[in-house]
């Protein structure tokens, strides 16, 4: 496998560079070490940026605290009673993790409630005052009207910063003079986080980081709890940043609060985007790429243009430095990777829809296959019959709602109930506020007033993803895939509230985690199989033709095993053919499964077709409900939707067929 | 000093501060409501326009205070020029790092805006050197409460505090003027509102973004000659600085809100002279990125602005 061989190789280079370096006498080991505490800094940022996609300005805080921590803990020459004694390098470690790791949680939390341009600004307001902090807390004087609490009190060093730091201690290892120890100690921490790292990427949190960072709204509405997920993704990118800092620190010996400014971030975040963010393997490329620039690429092309200065009699040349060009270059950097190549270099390319495949297939492409009942997945319809309430009670019981957006009522005391197993059409014209009434059971939007019961149970002010996990799953009138997701991991979203794998659990793969994602890949599976994208499970969902992406959002909302369904506009831009196998599905899923669905549906033959009752919506208010016959004669729905002579045209368009 | 005439004295410097901030603001808000990218570049825009203007005032060989014959026919002209070069820049750096990626994720042009921000700080830093530049002192600087009104008190207001309203204001009413009685300045609003209707009503929607970003430049550079001729001193990294105090103050008063972002400029201006003052200068970033990031948080459409609902 070529996947393998790189890293194996990687690792090989790695380990026998320290002896390379001895023999040729390059003395280069420090700055290597120095390059490799960077990389595993920018695979933390990679964490946040890459995966969970909040773009993190104020990284270098976080690097800065790990730093902080381990200097504070083991430093035995600050004089404050809280330090008082130097701890052990090795306890150490882990404290800075733990205690950037919480710093992450402080800080990400205030901004979950942000927009991307404003939490990337957020973070740099951290990351800047996180610094003056420290300078400042070095010397705190509190005097209020000539009474001074606190006198000249050191927490942090303040701008001479700590020194010295402790070294670690490990027997028969000399952490003194000989940098080689310090090398393989850099290593082997990296090499661990790499690790955690991969396997966090392939975890079922790890599929909750990129779909968040797809879509944060179809995200919540598949039952992924962007609060929790966006936090674990802040607190494990610190974590990691914790174990770069602590080891910088004690490998410097001596920290200062200058070696964490603004600029280490953006380094940092050159690394991450230059590389390909969310690839492991293109951060550390981006990461070594950019160390090798800074501190070998700049200052040897130094003294290349002053050589060339001094041979051919040019003075400006011979005292040029480059080296004073580097953040301009790592700015430039920034501007032409994002207008060039802005996945990166080894980020995964958008792939067109495959060519090759179509050589054994009909040109003309051929609409799926119609779902039938024995390729319905036996354990769907044993997760979809489950349930609590009596058999007579509704399944969805709403009552009054009422929604305002500021003095427009789009929702006026609409009662709306879906009897279990039974198909509910939703129709209106345009702006009726039927999407709207979606958007309040699945809690995307806060009701104004009414109730909403699901099995027995209120389900207002439940997020959204809570109303997942109860049973109520969705599709969108715009289809939301994520769609730089392949169709399976799309469907893997929808189960991820049905998975219990922990982060240690997805990091250490313990057999109940591996048996558990091996199920859900299975089950992922046969879903696609169901809905007729048997083949198609490693296809990007972007890349998917119009029809597959509607049934692909169908079976990632089966996957969450829902019991009520809400298809919103499903047949919308599907040609007469896939309109028709759509329908079948529908129907199937009611007769097989039981399965209670809630349809909103422009196209009035899929909608009488197969509804067992349908509500009428017109400017927000409900204005008949009734079976499908009596709605099309309803007089009131003549007028405000179907039109005058529909009933003649329906008619007329089933006898031609 | 009595305790009053420093709260005097603070609240003077708070308000020419506050002045400058509010002009950068503007072309932060500008911006944002328009193509809503927060440029980060644009406080670098203002830093090198101190620069471009003392280049100017070197050129025409201004080298000490001007009379009172110069003030009226070159501090006008170093102004034009000055606000036409770092319009001209502004422009550029929207043509190449930002128009490229109109229809990118809103995160790609953020990020080449900080890569256009370094780049420009760094130019600045290979062509004026790291050290402070000294500003020569080309506006007369006049007591004005001893030498006009013989009034002998500790508190300190010269001609240059003069100079700095009286410089800001007609600017601001000006571009208020523009954006809210002329036919450019509606189309810049409508596109601000909805660039694709903005264009199906035949709005040339690129011309209106290179008129936005030309606006924002141009105040840009009249803030960082002002800057210049009040404070007698230029420095490679003070736009980064100046850039997020004046972004603060975007944000605190709505941003995409002009009299907001005015009204915040002087908001920010103040709290950062009375923080100097009352708590500690070592303290007033943290306080300044605190009132940011709470704004951003609790009120992110500002202390004034309405709410809008958010774009989906």
């Amino acid at each position: 496998m070529r996947r393998a061989s790189g890293w194996t190789a990687l690792a090989a280079a790695l380990v026998l560079y320290p002896f390379v370096d001895r023999a040729l006498g390059l003395h280069t080991i420090h700055a290597v070490s120095d390059g490799m505490v960077y990389v595993l800094l920018a695979l933390g940022l990679n964490i946040v940026v890459g995966y969970a996609g909040l773009l993190d300005l104020g990284y270098a805080a976080f690097f800065a605290i790990g730093a902080y921590a381990m200097a504070l803990l083991n430093s035995p020459l600050l004089g404050s009673p809280l330090y008082g004694h130097a701890w052990s390098f090795w306890l150490c470690i882990w404290a800075a993790a733990a205690v950037s790791a919480l710093l992450g949680v402080v800080i990400g939390a205030p901004t979950l409630r942000v927009r991307g341009d404003y939490l990337a600004i957020i973070t740099l307001g951290f990351g800047e005052i996180i610094p003056v902090a420290i300078r400042n807390l070095g010397d705190i004087t509190v005097e209020i009207g000539g009474w001074r609490p606190i006198e000249r009190l050191n927490l942090t060093g303040g701008e001479n910063g700590v020194n010295p730091v402790g070294r670690p201690y490990l027997p028969g290892v000399s952490f003194e003079t000989d940098p080689a120890p310090w090398y393989f100690l850099i290593l082997v921490i990296g090499a661990l986080s790499v690790w955690a790292m991969s396997r966090l990427q392939d975890s079922r949190l790890g599929r909750a980081w990129m779909a968040i960072r797809e879509d944060e709204t179809a995200a919540d509405c598949t039952g992924v709890n962007p609060i929790s997920t966006k936090l674990l993704a802040f607190a494990l990118g610190a974590w990691f940043s914790g174990f770069a800092g602590s080891v910088y620190a004690a490998k410097l010996q001596a920290i200062t609060p200058g070696a964490f400014e603004f600029q280490v971030s953006i380094m940092l975040l050159c690394m991450v985007v230059l590389g390909g963010t969310g690839s492991l393997k293109g951060v550390i490329l981006g990461g070594m790429l950019i160390t090798v620039f800074d501190r070998v690429l700049l200052s040897q092309t130094t003294f290349f243009v002053r050589w060339v200065g001094r041979t051919i009699g040019i003075p400006a040349l011979t005292t040029a430095d480059l080296t004073l060009w580097r953040w301009f270059f790592f700015g430039l950097g920034l501007v032409l990777v994002m207008l060039v190549r802005p996945q990166g270099l080894a980020g995964r390319r958008v792939r067109p829809i495959a060519v090759v495949d179509d050589v054994d297939q009909p040109t003309v492409q051929e609409a799926a296959p119609a779902a039938r009942a024995e390729s319905i997945p036996p354990w769907l319809r044993e997760r979809v019959q489950r349930g609590g309430g009596p058999e007579s009670a509704p399944i969805l019981e709403v009552r009054g709602l009422t929604k305002r957006f500021g003095g427009v009522i789009a929702l006026n005391g609409v009662d709306l109930s879906i009897p279990r197993g039974a198909i509910v059409g939703l129709i209106g014209p345009n702006g009726a506020g039927k999407t709207t009434f979606f958007n309040v059971v699945t809690g995307l939007l806060r009701l104004d007033g009414g109730r909403i019961t699901f099995d027995g149970a209120s389900v207002v002010g439940l997020r959204p993803n809570a109303i997942v996990a109860r049973g109520i799953a969705r599709t969108f009138q715009s289809i939301r895939l994520f769609p730089h997701l392949t169709a399976l991991d799309n469907v893997l979203v929808g189960q991820h509230c049905r998975l219990t794998a922990t982060v240690t659990g997805g990091m250490f793969r313990t057999p109940a985690v591996v048996a558990e994602e091996a199920r859900a890949r299975a089950r992922a599976r046969e879903l696609l199989a169901f809905v007729g994208l048997g083949g198609k499970g490693a296809d990007l969902a972007r890349n998917l033709a119009y029809g597959d992406q509607r049934r692909l959002e169908i079976a990632r909302a089966l996957a969450t095993e829902p019991r009520l369904l809400l298809l919103d506009e499903p047949s919308a831009g599907m040609n007469p053919r896939e309109t028709e196998t759509l329908t079948e599905l529908i129907g199937l899923l009611r007769r097989e499964l039981a399965l209670s669905v809630l349809l909103i549906e422009h196209h009035m033959e899929v909608v009488m077709g197969i509804s067992d009752r349908i509500t009428v919506l017109d400017y927000g208010t409900r204005i008949a409900e009734g079976g499908p016959q009596e709605i099309q004669r309803h007089p009131r729905v003549i007028e405000a939707y179907l039109g005058t002579g529909y009933e003649d045209e329906l008619a007329a368009r089933r006898g031609a067929r | 000093m009595e305790w009053w005439e420093v709260l005097v004295q603070q609240t003077i410097n708070g308000l020419t501060r506050g002045a400058v901030f509010a002009l950068i603001a503007l072309g932060y808000t500008m911006v944002y409501g328009i193509i809503e990218l927060i440029n980060f570049a644009h406080g670098d825009v203002f830093m090198l326009g101190l620069f471009i203007s003392l280049f100017w005032f070197t050129l025409l060989g201004v080298t000490k205070t001007l009379t009172a014959w110069q003030l009226v026919t070159l501090l006008p002209l170093v102004f034009a020029l000055t606000m036409l070069s770092t319009a001209a820049l502004n422009v550029a750096i929207d043509r190449a790092a930002y128009r490229p990626l109109r229809r990118s994720p809103r995160l790609a042009p953020l990020i080449t805006a900080i890569g256009v921000s370094f780049m420009l700080e760094n130019i600045a830093l290979l062509w004026q050197g790291p050290a402070p530049i000294a500003y020569p002192d080309v506006f007369p600087s006049v007591d004005i409460l001893r030498e006009w009104f013989g009034v002998d008190s500790a508190i300190f207001l010269t001609t240059k505090d003069l100079l700095v309203v009286g410089a800001t204001l007609p600017l601001m009413l000006a571009l208020h003027y523009f954006v809210t009685r002329t036919t450019w300045g509606k189309a810049m609003r409508a596109t601000a509102q909805d660039r694709e209707t903005a264009a199906a009503m035949g709005i040339n929607v690129e011309r209106t973004i290179l008129l936005t970003f030309f606006l924002g430049g141009a105040l840009a550079g009249a803030a960082g000659l002002i800057q210049g001729m009040y404070y007698n001193i230029g420095q490679w990294w003070m736009g980064y600085q100046a850039g997020l105090r004046a972004f603060t103050a975007a944000v605190i008063g709505g941003i995409g809100n002009m009299p907001g972002a005015a009204l915040g400029g002087l908001a920010i201006g103040f709290l950062s002279a009375w923080s100097d003052q009352y708590i500690s200068a070592r303290w007033t970033n943290a306080i300044v990125f605190s009132i940011l990031i709470l704004v951003l948080v609790f009120r992110p459409h500002g202390l004034l602005g309405e709410r809008t609902p958010e774009k989906v």
